[in-house]
Parts: structure tokens; C-alpha cells; sequence
């Protein structure tokens, strides 16, 4: 089967800084893959690059066989960028927040109908949809904001830090959500600090830090191979 | 066109919120409210004038003058039997605005052609407008006695001759040459009334460049702020959509809140010059303007409206890229002044002198500055200056199209995400 992702020796300099010093990997359909790592170590920068965000200063990227550089518009029509810091716009309600994005996607109204429909199931507010954003908590926005990342069930969707800012019973069903939709054949590239929610959710994990993967594979592999019983300290092993 | 549309709409609702419809409602009811108290405050000053006489000659000239100023729109209130100290605080409790004192003897001087004087004591009871304009009548007071002694010495002595040909035996009959057609009538009074009505064009511009920049700005600020941009720019939506979207929405917006504000500075204005129009009208100026072709026909308002719209463009433009670099709503304040810059320079020069006065590096300096055209456009369309337009308008177009093209670019690359401006602050890389 033809991987959805594949990346290849990807770079990316802020000025004299290396942020991402040759990464390479590939994600299957219906797979979920996750990059761990501590905080700069490129996570962020990798998703960013793969949303279309930025543009890599050397190495190649193509999702469903798109090249990054050439097909950009093609692969926005594909996936699905949730950011680690998003926001959603205040004066909007949150149900026309969902239709605004919607009308990107759908061709016909009816589309767009349906993809609000999934959407507001993800994001389970209920009557608070009919608020405007700028009255939500932060649990709330991320929830909304999950919904309108999933509802189109992209081919890719690519989440950072899906569940931050959400509690424990939040961040049970938000997982759940994950699960399910790579079930319907969506492919997930996230990252994560939450080692419990990785192995929960992730098929592969890559390993990255200061801009490189040092290691990649299940999570029972990685604790196999590091002697480790869990993922962090099968981290802490791989850094060393 | 579906997603433009869509994020047009977006944009539009965003930028007409309760605190920009409040502030323009508020901006007319003060205008409106301001305009009215001036155009009462000037019935007022142009009524009848209350003036208190004291009259210690009580001559026949006297007695004449006094009712020479009855019939001139002076209401007088004679005070008799009284010296100047007691007459000053009569009329000083009352509500007179002058006080005319004739001294003994006055008559007879007049009638031996020596030098005399008469006390005039103005009250000044306040600093307004009105209050102004009523101490003017001094001047008008003083003119009109010295009319009435001079006419009436000129019909005793020389009854066969008309006293104001003697007084002003040269008649003036001024013409005004604009191009090729020639008129009756006063140049001064001419350009005051052409500088009188184009005044406007000026002042709405600016405050369009300065409303849809700062919108621009914002919003872009705001996205940023609010996290938005990113998943923005992730939405299978082309990139020059996004920025058109912004820059057509802030020009919208910004064309109906300086269409209200202007309704709202045209009551002020009609409050503060209404009866100066109705005297300019009375003296058939604007007729003269028609026959020298100062007035803009059709042809003449779409040029002037392509030289608007092309200036509104290139500032809405310049904001997206100046947008960019903002980090947050706070610093897309600042940002908006070197816009302000460029439109206070043509219009500092549009309003206090003329743009080919000044020396060729200014006059190049000025030129460069795409907002200095429309300025210029509205004299030069009336004066048939049409080349000058035009170059202004091919030029704004070149500058439109370049700043476009630099806002595409940025909207394309990571740098509208890495792009940042701070102040007093290092620069962070990302």
C-alpha cells in the first residue's frame, strides 16, 4: 500500500538555527504515528512544514504523492492542521464557526450541513454552540476545534497536542474520537508530551530530538529494545 | 467565489462590531449636536445688535446719527441725563453689546472739519464664536458714522454731485482668466469658494486611507493574536483569497464609516458655514465658476473617483504588509504610522500651499508618495490638468500592483508566520 506521508531527509533553518537536521520517515493509511520529544526538540516545526505552514529549507515531503513545494493547494484539500496554540474567532458562535470552515470544503450546502453535523457530535457542546467563542474555557475551544479538524474526516489529519488543555474525562474522549476515525481510514501524524495518551493512541512512534529521530517503531518494540517499561524512560535511554 | 465570499462575509461581520457602530453613532449625534449650537450661536450673532447710546452733544448731527443707526440694524437704547460712569454700568448690567458715547461738542467740531472722537465701549461677555462676530460691529459701527458725516457734508457742499463719486471715483471691475475662458468676478473670492468646496475631498480620503489601514492592520494582528492565522492558512483556500478577502473588507468597511462620518461633518459644516454659502450663492459666485469651468462634470468625478479608489487600494496594500509584521493587536497600533505619515504630508501640502511651489527634490519627495495624487487630482481636474492625472494614476497603479504582488509573496512563504516587528524587545526566531 502506497504510504499517505513521506518524508525524506527534511530540513529547516531559522536563520543560523538547524531546527530539523534530516528527518525521515513514512505514514500508512488508517495508521496513527506520533512524534515524541521534549520542547524544541522539531515536533512543531515538522507538523507545520507537513500543514503547508512553512516551507522546508532542504529535503522532500509528499502526501498522497503531492510534492509540499509544487501541490500545496492540493495537499490542503487533504488534511487537516490542528495547532498546539489555536484559537478560534471570539465574536463568531461556535456553530458559525463550524459552517465558516465547513464552506471550504463542502461543494454544496447539504456537504456543508454534514460536516457541521459531525462536528458538533465531536465537540459535544450541545447548546453552547450557539454561544460566541469568546465565552468558552479553553477545554471548550479545544473541543470545538477538534471537531472542525475531524469533520471533514480528512485523509491526514495532523494534530499537535490534541488534548491539551482538556481534563482527564475531556482528554479520555478525545482519544476515543482519534481511535475511532483512523478506524473509518483517516491517518493521524500527532505530537504529544502525554506518554499515556501515545501509547494509547499510536501504532509507531518516532523518537525526536534536536531536530533528528533518533529511533522509531510500536511502542512494545521501543520498550523491547530499550528494556524500558515505559515510554519515557525508553526516551530518557534513546537520549542517552 | 464561493470561498471568498465566505471568508468577505467573515471579515465584514469581524469588522462592523457594537464598538464601531456605537463610535459612529456617537461621531454623528456630536456633529450633528455641535453644528446646531453654531448655527444658532450665528442666528443670534446676526440679529438685530442691541447698542446703548449716550449722547452728551445732543446736537442736530447727534440727534441724525442716532437715527441714522436706528435704521441700521442696530436696536438702540438711548440713556439720558447721566455722565459716561453711570451710563458704562447701566449698560453694563443690561444686555447691550457696545456703548456709544458722543461727546459734548461733537457736532460743532464735525461742522468746523476738525479730527474728533467718539467712545465706543465693547462688552465682552464670553470667548465664543458669537460673541466674536458681535464685536465686529464696532468696526461696522464706526463706518457707518463716518459714511453719514462725510455723505452729508458732500450733499450741503456739493448738492449737484453724488458723495460716493466723489468719495470713490474709480469703479474696480475684475476678471478671472482660468485656461482659455475668461469671467467677471474677484479671484480671491473665486479660489476661497474652489478651496471652500474641494475641501472635503481631501479630508474624506484621509480618513478612508486611515480607517481601512488600521482595519487591515488589525485584523491581521488580531488573527495572529487569537491563534487563528495558522489553521487560517491550512484551509484549502488560496492564499491571495485570503489577503484580497481582508483588503476588500476593510475598504468596504472603511468607505461607509467615513460616509457617516462625513454626513455627520456636513451637518457641523452646514451649522458653521451655512450662511457664508447662502452669501457666496447670493453674489452669484458659483455662476461664475460654472462659466470659468471650475466644476467637476462627469467625466471629472470618475477620474477623481479612480484617483481615490487607486489611493484607497495601495494603502489597503501597504497595511497588509505592514499587518505581517505585527505580533498583536497592541503593536498593530503602531504599525499604522508610517501610513499616517504619507497621507498627512500631501494633505499638510494640499491644505496650507501648492504642490509646484515647492523646490524639484521636495516636489520629487512628495510625487513619490502614491497618496499625493489624489490630492493634487481634484485642482487639476478642474484646472483641465488631465495629464497630471493621469500620471498619478498609472503611477499608483504600478505601486498597487508591486504591493499586491509583495503581500502575495509574504502570504506564501512562513514568513507571514515568522515575519514580526517588535519593539523594545529582542528578536525572537520563532
Amino acid at each position: 500500500m502506497e504510504p499517505v506521508l513521506k518524508v525524506q531527509g527534511l530540513k529547516k533553518n531559522y536563520g543560523k538555527l538547524e531546527a530539523l537536521r534530516g528527518i525521515d520517515f513514512e505514514l500508512n493509511p488508517g495508521e496513527i504515528f506520533a512524534l515524541i520529544g521534549p520542547n524544541g526538540a522539531g515536533k512543531t516545526t515538522t507538523l507545520r512544514i507537513i500543514a503547508t505552514l512553512l516551507s522546508p529549507s532542504d529535503g522532500n515531503v509528499s502526501v498522497f504523492g503531492f510534492d509540499l513545494k509544487k501541490d500545496a493547494d492540493r495537499i490542503r484539500e487533504k488534511i487537516s492542521y490542528l495547532p498546539e496554540e489555536a484559537g478560534a474567532y471570539r465574536q463568531m458562535k461556535g456553530i458559525s464557526y463550524l459552517k465558516f470552515t465547513a464552506n471550504f470544503y463542502a461543494r454544496t450546502n447539504e456537504e456543508a450541513g454534514e460536516y457541521v453535523k459531525r462536528a458538533a457530535e465531536i465537540a459535544g457542546l450541545g447548546l453552547r454552540l450557539n454561544e460566541k467563542v469568546g465565552t468558552y474555557s479553553k477545554g471548550m475551544i479545544r473541543k470545538l476545534l477538534l471537531g472542525r479538524a475531524l469533520m471533514t474526516r480528512p485523509a491526514l489529519a495532523i494534530l499537535d497536542e490534541p488534548t491539551s488543555g482538556l481534563d482527564v474525562i475531556n482528554s479520555l474522549e478525545v482519544r476515543e474520537i482519534i481511535r475511532n476515525y483512523t478506524k473509518e481510514g483517516v491517518s493521524v501524524l500527532l505530537s504529544s508530551h502525554n506518554m499515556l495518551e501515545i501509547e494509547f493512541l499510536s501504532d509507531r512512534v518516532a523518537l525526536v530530538d534536536h531536530g533528528r529521530i533518533l529511533d522509531m517503531g510500536t511502542c512494545p518494540e521501543l520498550k523491547e529494545k530499550y528494556q524500558a517499561p515505559n515510554l519515557e524512560v525508553v526516551f530518557r535511554s534513546a537520549v542517552r | 467565489m464561493k470561498k471568498f465570499t465566505n471568508l468577505l462575509l467573515k471579515e465584514i461581520r469581524e469588522l462592523i462590531n457594537k464598538q464601531l457602530i456605537i463610535s459612529l453613532v456617537v461621531m454623528v449625534l456630536l456633529f450633528t449636536m455641535m453644528g446646531e449650537m453654531a448655527k444658532s450661536e450665528a442666528k443670534k450673532a446676526a440679529a438685530t445688535q442691541k447698542i446703548s447710546v449716550l449722547d452728551l452733544d445732543l446736537s442736530e448731527l447727534s440727534g441724525n446719527l442716532i437715527g441714522q443707526l436706528g435704521q441700521m440694524n442696530f436696536k438702540i437704547d438711548r440713556m439720558e441725563n447721566t455722565d459716561t460712569e453711570t451710563a458704562l454700568g447701566q449698560a453694563r448690567l443690561g444686555d447691550s453689546t457696545l456703548l456709544v458715547v458722543i461727546p459734548a461738542g461733537f457736532g460743532e467740531s464735525v461742522g468746523r472739519l476738525e479730527k474728533t472722537e467718539i467712545q465706543t465701549y465693547s462688552f465682552l461677555r464670553s470667548f465664543s464664536l458669537g460673541n466674536l462676530r458681535k464685536t465686529e460691529v464696532v468696526k461696522a459701527l464706526i463706518s457707518a458714522v463716518n459714511n453719514y458725516i462725510s455723505n452729508d457734508f458732500l450733499k450741503r457742499n456739493l448738492p449737484d454731485f453724488e458723495p460716493e463719486n466723489l468719495k470713490n471715483p474709480i469703479k474696480t471691475r475684475e476678471f478671472v482668466i482660468v485656461k482659455e475662458k475668461t469671467a467677471e468676478g474677484s479671484a480671491a473670492a473665486i479660489s476661497g469658494f474652489v478651496y471652500s468646496q474641494s475641501i472635503f475631498v481631501p479630508l474624506i480620503l484621509m480618513m478612508i486611507i486611515i480607517y481601512s489601514s488600521q482595519m487591515v492592520i488589525s485584523a491581521i494582528a488580531m488573527e495572529k493574536q487569537d491563534k487563528t492565522l495558522e489553521t487560517l492558512l491550512t484551509v484549502p483556500v488560496k492564499r491571495t483569497t485570503i489577503v484580497s478577502s481582508k483588503m476588500l473588507a476593510a475598504g468596504l468597511v472603511g468607505l461607509l464609516s467615513a460616509l457617516i462620518y462625513m454626513i455627520g461633518f456636513n451637518f457641523y459644516m452646514g451649522g458653521m458655514m451655512g450662511d457664508m454659502n447662502q452669501a457666496a450663492a447670493g453674489a452669484q459666485l458659483p455662476k461664475v465658476i460654472q462659466e470659468l469651468g471650475l466644476v467637476l462634470n462627469t467625466k471629472g468625478y470618475a477620474i477623481l473617483g479612480i484617483s481615490l479608489f487607486l489611493a484607497i487600494l495601495c494603502a489597503l496594500a501597504m497595511a497588509t504588509v505592514l499587518g505581517v509584521l505585527a505580533e498583536d493587536f497592541r503593536s498593530a497600533q503602531s504599525l499604522i504610522l508610517p501610513i499616517m505619515l504619507l497621507v498627512m504630508i500631501p494633505w499638510f501640502i494640499s491644505f496650507f500651499g501648492d504642490v509646484n511651489t515647492l523646490s524639484l527634490p521636495v516636489k520629487i519627495f512628495v510625487l513619490l508618495i502614491p497618496f499625493s495624487h489624489p490630492f493634487l487630482a481634484s485642482q487639476n481636474i478642474m484646472l483641465k490638468n488631465y495629464p497630471a492625472v493621469l500620471y498619478g494614476i498609472i503611477y499608483m497603479s504600478v505601486v498597487f500592483v508591486a504591493l499586491v504582488v509583495l503581500a502575495a509573496r509574504i502570504f506564501s512563504t512562513d514568513r507571514v508566520l515568522t515575519m514580526k516587528l517588535r519593539f523594545g524587545k529582542k528578536k525572537a526566531v520563532f
